[in-house]
Order: C-alpha cells, then structure tokens, then sequence
C-alpha cells in the first residue's frame, strides 16, 4: 500500500490529512483535556491551566458519606469482568468446537440460532431478565449480572470460537484419533493449544465489554455493596449536590487507563472482534 | 471411547442452558408479559381482592347503588360478632336480644345500628353502644380479601345479592393484581406519544446510520487507504477509540464539551457568548450532539469492515488504473465502490439493529430530554418499565415496547441470515463416529 502511494506523483495525500486531522479535533481534544483537568486547575474561564493539583484524585483514600470505597468498587469490577471473561471462555470454547466440528443432531440449526442471537437487541430483554432475577432472587447480587453479561455475549464468542475452530486442519485431529486419543483429548490436548489467539482475543474482549458495561449492572445490580466502577461513577455524575467535572474526570481516568492499556498492547488481537462487534 | 455425539451434547449443554436461561427464556417472558398489565402497583406474583375508593370510584357509573352502599360503613348483626359480643362478658341480656330478635339485620349506617343497641331492654351505657355497634362494624372498604369467593361472600352478607356478570365486573375492579389484556398494545398504537417515539427512533436510526455508520466510514477508510501506513493507523486508532472506552466516561467526555461550564461554552466566552448548556438547550441540538455521539462509536466498525474489503482489491487494479490516468475520485467511483456493495449492505443491516437497541448513550447523555425530544423507542421501554419518575414502573406495557423491537431483530436478523447465505459456512464434519 506504501508503495502504492507513492507510485501516484499525481496526488497528494496532504490535503486529505488536513481535513482528517480536523474532524479528528474533537476527539482528540476530549481525550487530552480528560488527562490534563484530572491534574491539575485553571482559573474560572480559562482553558490553559495554571497550577498542578492532585485534589481532583482525593476519591483514592477519602470515602464519601453514602458512598461505597472506591476499591470495594474497584474489586467488584474486576469480580464482574473477571468470572464473565472465565464462564464466556470456557462455555464458548466448548461450543465452539462442537459447532465447528462434531456430529451433533440440528448442528445447522444450533448455529444459525446462535447467530441470529448474535444479532439480538439484547437490551430489550431487560425487562424480562429484572423481573426473573427479582423473582429468583438474584436481584441485586453479583453472581446474578455475571451470568446474564456472559450469557448475552456468549453467541459472539460461540460464533467467533467456531470461526477459528473451522481453520484448524482435519489432519491434526485425525492424527490423534489414530494414536488412539479421544475425541475429548484430542480437543484438550491438541485442538486447543492451536487456537491460543483466539482464546487470547476473546479473554481480552470479554474483559473490556464486562469493564465497560453500564446498563446490566445498573439495572441488575444498583447496590452499593456489589456496584461496579461504571455504575458508580454514573451516580457520581447524576449527584446535583456534588458537581465537581475534574472528580468525574480523576474518576473516569482510574476506570479507563486498564481499557487504553490493554487496548494499546493487544490492538492486533482486538481490531478483529471490533470489526464485527456488537456496540452501536 | 465415547461417540462424538454423546460428547457434541455433553460439550454444548451448558451453553444451551445459559442460553436458554437468559436469551430465550426472558425473549417468551417479553411476550408474556406484553400481554399483561404487570406494574408496580399490581406486583408481580399476584394480587388479592380489595375495595378501595378507587374501585368504587370504578363501579360508581355501572352500579351507583352498590358503589354508594360499599363505600358506606355496614352493620350487620351476625353470629360472629354475638360470640364476640358474648366474649366481652357486658350483660347477657345484650346478646340474647340481639340473637333473638334482630339476627340478619344489616344496617347501612352506624346511626341506625346504634339506634337499635340503644333500644335494648337493658338500655346499654353510651360507651357501651359504641363498643358493641363495632363488633358487628361488617364494611369491606379498604379490607383484604384472598379469594373471589371471600369478596363475593361478605357482599352477600351486607345484602348485596348481585348478578353473575356484575360479580365479574365487581371482582375485576376490586383485584390488586395484574391481569391478561391486550390494553398494551391498543395504548401503542394509539398514543400520539408513541407516534413521536417512533418518528424519533426512525430519524435516529436512518440520520445516523447514513452519515456516520456508513458515509463516514466509508470516508474514513478510503482516505486512511491513501495514506502512509503510519498515519493511517493513528488515525484508525484515534476512531476507535470512542468504541473502547467505556460508555460512561466516553458520554462524559461529551458532557465536559457541551455543558454550560464546559469546552464548547468556555470557547465562546473569549468572543463574550454567554456559556449555555448545547447538549440540553434546545430539541435541535440534542438530537446534532446524540447523532455525534452515536455516530462516533458507529463510525469504527464500518472504518474497519470497508478498510479490510479494500485491503482485499488486488493492488493491480490501482497501478492500472494509474497508468491509464485515472483520477482519486475515479479509482474511487470504478474499483473501490463496487467492491464493497456487500460490506455496506451487511454494515446497515448490522448497525440498523444495533442502533435500534442502543439506547445507553442517549440515556447518559440528553436521558431523553430536553423534554422527551430525543427519547427513542428503546429507551421509552427502559423508561416505561425501569425508571421513570413517576415510580409506577409499567413492566407490562415496556415489555409490549421491547418485543417490538425482538421483533423487529429477530425478523431483521432472518432476513440477514438469508442475504448472507450463513449456511454455506457449516461444512460436514469429516470425521463420523
């Protein structure tokens, strides 16, 4: 493509850039004054700041009144992500492979249900899943929005898994089978280990759609005891009496810097479920 | 050594369960519960029978007299309250009278009840005729009653002997819990409300979908395509940015912009406009900065869907094109474009569904406002059946609302499944066991 580029001395690519980089503007500006105002102050009406501060991160070791502990919060979010990213891994690597290789009755049917799930406005669910949870009693409680979360985005994850099960070779699996390994050891010991990307993209993104989530938790889990980082700085944000836009900002970078990390090192591996993901 | 087919089904259960459990399960509960008048006030486990002046409010039009009698306190002299009568250890005269010559009798106020107990033979103290008329104090105003039947029951007790037609309508009225109806639906269709939340929800979906989701991806990943590598991949990273960040911060972010104390307002300050808040200001620019604000999540998938599809036209095609002097717009119009017909279609299928089901930014953001201006129809169900102002949340009619939209989804969905022909990727599995 570089060589592409050059190639054509009839065109220039500046122009172009220019006008990207205008549009870019807004973005870009919001992200560097998310930084810059959880650091520091400026006078009223000005946007150059004129004093580093670390007022704004007070949130770290003072616990408001009526307020959870940020690293309750914090931990809770990580309980959230962290079994969503271990039942989604396990259940959809299972399926996945059954889907993609097995002989299973309605193995047609089983996939194209999974996908038009994939492509289910979840959300409108809702209303249903908070009923039910109330009526079983797991309103309000962790283990109750871990399993709805998983089982939301498990259709992607069966449907990615079968993607990269059906690019393995046959050959591998008929090796084993000869040795004498069974269908079950031949998954664990030999299929598995060649899909280790995908496993890795998948544990990643499950991890940032869990990290990320609002609506479910917010919904399902409002608690202070069991709230989680998004539903907590919400609230923040929906208090009138404590209007503080540097605090929401200290706050919102603590919950995004784990994001921008992994995003920054696993690019490579998450460009390929965004290309098809599931956001608006 | 197992079968594969024992070991598909072992393998695939715990996914069918959760699958079952929280996908299909809740999707037939929508339907159900569309079909119901489940709310708040009715509960969700079922309700009992209780006169309340709202029912008898209800009744008044059809049943003036019984609505008039069952609003009123009744007497009624019966055996339960001569034992109770007979408990109180007063004088024994008072029951035995009362048994003897005024058993049955019901009295539709306390004036006439009393009237009576004073007239006893053993002419009871004043006190003592306030104590006894509220033993056989019978009214069913505001009392619990667990069955019909028990409803049915005590009206007949107080005299009030009523048709079986009116027994139904009597029932209805009273039941504290909720109830099959269609109501739901005939409110959809007929509120002018609703009208305005579905015109909202098109002009959401189409506006950005065609500028953002599809235009400006489409500009954004042919013009990264012209560029060095280098710079094309900051800027594929700067636009996806917005989809990795997480929704609350991202929705923050454009809060600090458009609020009267933010970027926006600040900016304008240095030429002496007075800070307003742009986000919630006006219907016009709420609905400008919720299409930004969606369309700059949208953007990245189409970005990357078209840049993979272009990455896949043979480089031959341009050094061609090149060299019989074709122009950028012409490489654009002739090699690129037609290429992509198939990318595009599956990104407005894809995204028509997922902007139809996205409402957390809107909700983050304008929360419908200013005044409803910018409510969309799936967040009208969240308002309806979880979080409304009122605080009666109407789960049955936001579930009428959601299975619309599963609707909607499943049917769009369909459609994709046979435009995209999904049933060539499921091969035969070689190895049979």
């Amino acid at each position: 493509m570089a060589d592409k580029t050059q190639t054509s001395a009839n065109f220039s690519s500046v122009p172009v850039m220019l006008l990207l980089t205008l549009v870019s503007l807004p973005l870009v500006l919001m992200y560097a004054y998310l930084f810059i105002d959880t650091i520091s102050n400026s006078e009223a009406g000005s946007l150059i700041p004129n004093e580093l501060t670390l007022e704004h991160w007070r949130f770290l070791w003072e616990t408001r009144p009526g307020k959870a502990s940020i690293w309750l919060v914090t931990l809770n979010t990580f309980i959230f992500a962290g079994s969503i990213t271990a039942v989604i891994l396990i259940v959809s690597s299972m399926a996945g492979y059954v889907l993609s290789r097995l002989n299973v009755p309605a193995r047609g049917l089983l996939l194209a249900g999974v996908m038009v799930l994939h492509a289910f406005p979840s959300v409108t669910l809702i209303i249903s899943i908070f009923i039910v949870l109330q009526y079983v009693g797991l309103y309000n409680s962790l283990i109750g929005v871990i399993l709805v979360k998983a089982a939301i985005d498990m259709p992607l994850g069966i449907w990615l898994m079968k993607g990269f099960y059906d690019t393995v070779p046959w050959e591998i699996e008929m090796a084993g089978l000869v040795d004498g390994a069974s269908r079950f050891t031949v998954w664990r010991r030999l299929v598995l280990p060649q899909i280790k990307p995908a496993i890795m993209a998948l544990g990643l993104f499950s991890f940032l759609t869990g990290w990320s989530e609002f609506i479910l938790p917010q919904v399902l889990a409002p608690g202070s005891q069991v709230q989680v980082l998004s539903v907590y700085l919400a609230s923040l944000i929906a208090d009138d009496n404590n209007f503080d836009f540097a605090t929401f900002k200290a706050v919102g970078v603590f919950y995004v810097v784990p994001v921008l990390v992994l995003y920054v090192f696993f690019q490579k591996h998450l460009m390929n479920i965004y290309g098809g993901g599931t956001k608006g | 050594m197992r079968t594969s087919r024992t070991l598909g089904i072992v393998m695939i259960a715990p996914a069918a369960i959760m699958i079952f459990l929280f996908y299909l399960m809740p999707a037939i509960l929508t339907g159900i519960f569309a079909m119901t008048n489940m709310s708040t006030a009715t509960g969700i486990s079922g309700g009992v029978f209780q006169v309340t002046q709202g029912a008898v409010n209800r009744l008044g039009p059809d049943m003036p007299e019984l609505a008039s009698g069952i609003a009123e306190p009744r007497f009624v002299i019966d055996e339960e309250g001569l034992a109770a009568l007979e408990a109180l250890k007063l004088k024994p005269g008072y029951a035995a009278e009362l048994r003897g010559q005024h058993i049955g009798e019901v009295f539709a106020s306390r004036r006439e009840a009393e009237r009576v107990i004073k007239a006893l033979k053993d002419r009871p103290s004043t006190r003592e005729v306030k104590q006894i008329s509220d033993l056989f104090n019978r009214s069913v105003l505001n009392t619990r009653f667990e069955t019909r039947d028990a409803l049915i029951g005590n009206l007949e007790k107080l005299g009030f002997r009523l048709k079986p037609e009116e027994q139904d309508k009597v029932a209805r009225e009273t039941y504290t819990g909720w109830v099959w109806t269609t109501d739901n639906f005939k409110v959809i269709a007929n509120s002018p409300d609703m009208a305005k939340i579905f015109l909202n929800t098109a002009f959401y979906v189409a506006v950005t979908l065609m500028l953002f989701n599809v235009s400006y991806a489409l500009f954004l990943a042919v013009t990264t395509h012209y560029m060095p590598p280098a710079t094309a991949s900051i800027f594929r990273a700067v636009w996806l940015l917005p989809r990795i960040t997480p929704v609350v911060i991202y929705v923050l972010m454009w809060k600090w912009l458009t609020w009267d104390n933010g970027f926006i307002s600040m900016f304008m300050g240095q030429f002496g406009v007075p800070p307003k808040n742009y986000l919630l200001d006006n219907a016009y620019n709420a609905w400008f900065f919720v299409i930004l604000i969606n369309g700059f999540i949208g953007a990245s998938m189409g970005m990357l869907v078209f840049s993979s599809a272009i990455k896949a036209i043979p480089q031959t095609h341009f050094h061609a094109s090149e060299v019989d002097g074709a122009s950028r717009w012409q490489q654009i119009r002739y090699i690129i474009l037609p290429q992509l017909r198939w990318p595009i279609l599956f990104v407005t299928c894809y995204q028509t569904l997922s902007l139809l089901a996205s409402f957390n930014e809107i909700l983050l953001s304008t929360r419908g406002g200013p005044g409803r201006a910018t409510e969309v129809w799936s967040l009208a169900a969240y308002h309806t059946a979880l979080n409304n102002y009122t605080g009666n949340l109407e789960y049955g009619l936001g579930a009428a609302l959601a299975l619309m939209l599963v609707i909607i989804g499943v049917i769009l969905s369909l459609i994709y499944l046979r435009i995209f022909r999904y049933d060539t990727l499921i091969s035969k599995p070689l190895i049979e066991d």
